[in-house]
């Protein structure tokens, strides 16, 4: 079921490829985490998506969607116990998030189940943005960074219907320097 | 015995050639035909033996070092997308979540 964006924010136009930020912070966390990390900048994904196929609607839709796309950053942490990582480690992100032009359009706060959800928008002025989304439970922290113009609810629409089967990242054979190699 | 040296020495006897055999060589020389353009390109077009080896040797490398560039490639695009389908489907999934907790939440 496609549930109707809440906000306003349809699209978000985002252009430039400085709102692309530094994750370089959340580096350290792979040695306790069984981490993916993706790093798809401007050319990659161009030929990245010149090998999605038109057939297959699911990479139809992605294909659509990241037309206009400058780069998607991910990292994703999956961790063995509680407490493995802090705040602290968000910290020089969330310091990014609060210079200008950015903004959060939700946040999501489950004290039940300490699950946090937050997602941050950049269109402010002719420097236009990107969006960020912060996802973090005691075990597990998900940080997303895509720059360029893409459409809130299509992208909503692929994490709910999206019915590719789960992808393995195959770390060894990372694609130099856009992803980085874990341990 | 001396008989064959004596034909010998008459065979071999020095002999001045005729007066105007050095102008008849000359003219002879200036007679011979330029070759045509159709012969100098039949001689590009045909190049010897050994152009063709070097041209086979060129291709024989040439063409494995294309294909494995080739194959790095589509390996390297195989790769992107599937990262590209991963990050797409977490993007997507979290955005998802949280579209869902401001509903539920905003339905209290």
């Amino acid at each position: 079921m496609k549930i109707p964006w809440v906000l306003t924010a349809l699209v978000v136009v985002a252009g430039a490829s400085g709102q692309s930020l530094d994750l370089k912070s959340l580096d350290k966390l792979s040695d306790k985490a069984k981490d993916v990390t993706v790093n798809l900048d401007g050319s990659l994904l161009k030929f990245a998506a010149k090998f999605l196929s038109n057939d297959d609607p699911d990479q139809a839709k992605v294909k659509k969607l990241v037309a206009e796309l400058k780069g998607i950053y991910v990292r994703t942490y999956e961790f063995e116990s509680e407490g493995e990582y802090s705040e602290a480690d968000l910290a020089p992100i969330r310091s990014q998030l609060r210079s200008p032009g950015w903004s959060r359009i939700v946040g999501v706060h489950s004290k039940k189940e300490h699950d946090n959800a937050e997602v941050y928008l950049n269109s402010g002025g002719s420097e236009p943005g990107g969006l960020v989304i912060v996802c973090a439970n005691p075990k597990e922290l998900v940080v997303v960074n895509i720059v360029g113009k893409i459409d809130l609810d299509e992208l909503s629409e692929l994490g709910g219907n999206f019915s590719i089967p789960k992808v393995d990242v195959d770390k060894s054979k990372s694609l130099k320097p856009d992803t980085k190699k874990d341990d | 015995m001396s008989h064959l040296e004596d034909d010998l020495r008459a065979a071999l006897r020095r002999q001045e050639p005729p007066a105007d055999f050095a102008e008849r060589v000359l003219a002879r020389l200036n007679q011979a035909p330029e070759p045509s353009w159709r012969e100098r390109l039949s001689v590009l077009m045909h190049p010897p033996r050994v152009q063709w080896v070097a041209v086979a040797v060129m291709v024989s490398i040439l063409l494995p070092t294309a294909a494995v560039q080739y194959r790095k490639d589509m390996e390297k695009g195989e790769r992107a997308k599937q990262q590209l389908l991963f990050a797409m489907h977490v993007a997507g999934n979290r955005l998802h979540q949280a579209q869902k907790k401001v509903l539920e939440s905003s339905r209290l």
